[in-house]
């Protein structure tokens, strides 16, 4: 039940973003959804090398700080040459949200047609 | 399992937090307009404070009238010297509602010209403060003894400035169209004003109209009088 912990720090975490009280100015909505997005594709992507058993938690970190990072640049360089480049980041992490999701749906159904492959074997022994 | 659940918790943490917070600025921002509200504050203190300037206004007059009530109980023996004095220099310091020969100046933007010439500068076709001030300023020249612009009386500390598209006079907001009125030698100052900022704003197009009247009334200043630094020497 190890996995408890990471939902508990999910919990905190919108605990304290509903707890804040801090006025962001309107020109940094943008960027705040794009941090949505950043970190939303960071928790789908880690939970999918989970189920692939090859998590590498500094490759996942630095990932999502890149990540975030080159979006907010590519939102920042669209306001400056009046091209919405932010439409980019949403599109790549939109596209990469639903990849890791169909990547960790295919892995959590191999992984029940196995056992109960497994569990038939068993019966049929 | 220490190892994989640490950056997944820090990655939780924010995912957590940043969904809770846009979640909540979203339902904010939906009659959420920084600057509309902002301007609305503006306007709405700037109409409060020009209420509360009128009231002071109206109670600086009824002060007034009392004084002079109280001023024309007393006729006797020197007062009378005094009186006259007083009402000599009310006049030349403007609080007194004055009568006399002299022009009514009314001018406006040159709306039609900016309709002509659109792809014009706008500015061009729109009367300025310094216009104003040109004018006044010949007026002077011309002889004028007492001058309002649009019911403002000039006084001594009266101020003529630019506040975006509107002019202060008195710390009051006067817009187009101006009327000028003045006391004083109707020839001396036509000709003063025609030679010089009057002239250059006719030939402009500018819609201007001069008219002379031998009864012109001028009203008195209505503010009130602070000359916190300056004593007789």
């Amino acid at each position: 039940m190890w996995f408890i912990i990471p939902v508990l720090g999910l919990i905190l975490g919108v605990y304290l973003g509903s707890a804040v009280t801090f006025q962001l100015p309107a020109i940094y909505l943008k960027y705040m959804s794009i941090a949505v997005l950043a970190s939303l594709d960071s928790v789908f992507g880690g939970i999918r090398s989970i189920m692939e058993e090859k998590f590498d938690g500094t490759i996942l970190l630095t990932g999502f700080f890149t990540n975030a990072l080159l979006a907010a640049l590519l939102t920042y360089l669209g306001d400056r040459l009046g091209v919405d480049l932010y439409y980019a980041a949403v599109f790549a992490f939109g596209v990469r949200l639903f990849q890791n999701l169909a990547a960790i749906r295919h892995h959590f159904l191999t992984r029940l047609r196995n056992k109960r492959q497994v569990k038939q074997g068993e019966s049929n022994e | 399992m220490r190892k994989t659940i640490m950056p997944l918790l820090i990655i939780c943490l924010f995912a957590g937090f940043f969904l809770a917070y846009q979640f909540k600025i979203q339902s904010k921002s939906t009659s959420f307009d920084a600057i509309s509200q902002r301007n609305n504050n503006l306007i709405t203190i700037i109409q409060d404070l020009e209420k509360e300037i009128a009231n002071q206004e109206n109670q600086i007059e009824a002060m007034r009238t009392q004084l002079n009530e109280l001023q024309s109980q007393n006729n006797q023996g020197k007062l009378q010297e005094y009186q006259t004095t007083l009402t000599r220099a009310k006049i030349e310091a403007g609080l007194t509602p004055v009568i006399g020969k002299g022009l009514t100046i009314t001018l406006d933007d040159n709306k039609e010209g900016l309709k002509d010439n659109p792809t014009d500068d706008p500015n061009k076709y729109i009367i300025h403060y310094e216009h104003i001030l040109n004018l006044v300023n010949e007026l002077k020249i011309g002889s004028a003894e007492a001058i309002a612009i649009n019911g403002q009386r000039l006084i001594t500390t009266s101020e003529i400035r630019c506040v975006g598209n509107v002019i202060l006079v008195n710390m009051t907001r006067i817009a187009p169209p101006f009327e000028i009125k003045a006391i004083g030698s109707p020839k001396l100052m036509n000709e003063s004003i025609l030679m010089g900022q009057l002239g250059t704003l006719k030939d402009a197009n500018f819609p201007i109209t001069i008219v002379e009247s031998d009864e012109l009334v001028i009203p008195a200043y209505k503010g009130d009088l602070q000359f916190t630094y300056t004593a007789q020497q």
